[in-house]
């Protein structure tokens, strides 16, 4: 089991990079970060320009308990879990991706 | 009959002859002064017409073509009072004396006596500076090479400035100067000649001559050296003279004084290769010896004009330092390089190491 940590974390892309940090980020400023703001931050960047492959990313994550996805109202909030934090830990002592700005937590929606 | 062209010329022109003719592009503006005598000069404008030349010498040069032929046979032998650095004065006194040096040399009789009014650089506007620098370099060295004017006397401002006298009294001051220098034929005519004789014709011949002249009088101490008191006793109303070419004096007594107290100041003009017109007479209304001198000089043009351009540029300078300093305000630019750090590295995103602290702030690692 111990090897099946750093290869789900090896097999992590940029989106899933930056829903880790955002959701952390988020979760510092007592922000809630939900599945839409996660699709414009990641349409912002020019990664993904629907919706279908957010959640699909989102999922992904969830299902390796990395985040926890938690129905508040009529949204859908994005948490990072202790697995997420330790995968963003991972990533980023390998320098692996550059983190990029989130357009809704900056407030830098044109 | 005395002319005074311009706002400043009308009114000296009118302390020292009610009977001054007064010209002007200016309806308004002359209507202020009580002259019986009023030329308006026109030219094709509005402006101008009610609010005066406003330091513009252009519109003082177009409008002296409407009034050239009566305005050239009226100063004929008369005298004309004009400031060097407003608009009419110094724009129809500019056409004025570029007619008067490119015309035929007038007879002695016929000549213009002039005099102008130079503002205190220091003080005044910088456009008044500007006119007179054109002026004097321009037209009035044309004027002193043709020959074809009278004496030229210089007023300055500059007495009234550094006294901080109001202009009435300032104005009072300048006629009052003028006129004692004016009046020697008459006290000749009027007063015990003791010796020598100044006749009108001896003062008009003076005064017709093309160069500047300084003129003063002071009470006279016959037992003191006349250099010295000559040189204390300048008038602060004209420009310091230069090397007299030519002089005139008339000395006072009082009743029963000693009248060859003149030969001290023949003494000093012939020390300088002079040799004055002069007429001692008795003025019983005096207690002390007075003396009222006038000493023609002839200075060069280029040095007056130095001189402007001189104080001008200081003028100018101060001027533009002043215009940067009120209105460009050049705003401190405050910056606090740890919060700009801080926003750059928020808008490109965050460091790694900001990402693990704020991982463990949130309590996940």
């Amino acid at each position: 089991m111990k090897e099946l940590f750093p290869a789900q974390v090896e097999r992590l892309a940029e989106p899933h990079f930056l829903v880790l940090f955002w959701a952390a980020q988020a979760e510092d400023r007592k922000v809630k970060f939900n599945i839409t703001n996660c699709f414009d931050d990641l349409k912002f960047h020019r990664i993904t320009r629907t919706k279908q492959n957010v959640v699909a990313i989102l999922d992904s994550l969830a299902a390796l308990c990395f985040v926890t996805l938690k129905d508040e109202g009529n949204r859908r909030n994005i948490y990072i879990t202790p697995y997420g934090a330790k995968a963003l830990e991972a990533l980023v002592l390998h320098h692996k991706f550059q983190p990029r700005q989130s357009a809704f937590l900056e407030d830098l929606t044109p | 009959m005395t002319i005074g062209i311009g706002g400043a010329g009308g009114k000296l022109a009118i302390k020292l002859d009610q009977d001054a003719l007064l010209v002007n592009v200016s309806e308004v503006e002359m209507g202020k002064l009580p002259a019986r005598n009023k030329l308006l000069a026109v030219r094709h404008s509005v402006q101008g017409q009610l609010r005066g030349s406003r330091k513009n010498p252009q519109i003082g040069q177009d409008a002296y073509f409407s009034i050239r032929e009566e305005l050239l046979r009226l100063i004929r032998g008369n005298l004309v009072f004009s400031s060097t650095g407003g608009g009419t004065g110094c724009g129809i006194c500019t056409a004025l004396l570029q007619e008067i040096s490119q015309g035929a040399e007038p007879a002695l009789a016929d000549r213009t006596r002039f005099a102008f009014v130079l503002p205190y650089a220091k003080q005044e506007p910088a456009e008044f500076v500007a006119n007179t620098t054109q002026f004097l370099g321009g037209p009035l060295s044309e004027a002193l090479d043709s020959g074809n004017t009278g004496n030229l006397i210089l007023f300055s401002n500059r007495l009234k400035f550094e006294s901080k006298l109001a202009e009435e009294e300032f104005n009072e001051l300048m006629v009052t100067s003028l006129r004692t220098f004016l009046e020697i034929p008459r006290k000749n005519e009027e007063l015990r000649l003791l010796d020598g004789h100044i006749d009108v014709e001896d003062f008009n011949l003076y005064t017709a001559k093309p160069y500047f002249n300084h003129f003063t009088t002071f009470e006279f101490d016959p037992g003191a050296p006349f250099d010295r008191q000559l040189a204390q006793n300048l008038n602060p109303l004209l420009l310091p003279p230069e090397n007299p070419i030519e002089a005139i004096f008339l000395l006072e007594v009082p009743e029963g004084g000693d009248p060859r107290a003149f030969y001290n100041i023949l003494d000093h003009f012939t020390g300088k290769e002079v040799t004055p017109i002069y007429s001692v007479v008795e003025n019983p209304r005096l207690r002390k010896p007075s003396v009222t001198v006038s000493m023609l000089y002839s200075r060069k043009p280029a040095e007056l004009v130095d001189d402007f351009n001189r104080i001008s540029q200081e003028h100018v300078k101060a001027k533009v330092r002043k215009t940067v300093e009120q209105h460009v305000q050049l705003h401190r630019l405050e910056v606090n390089l740890e919060q700009e750090v801080k926003q750059l590295a928020r808008q490109r995103g965050e460091s790694d190491n900001d990402i693990l602290v704020v991982l463990k702030r949130i309590g996940k690692l």
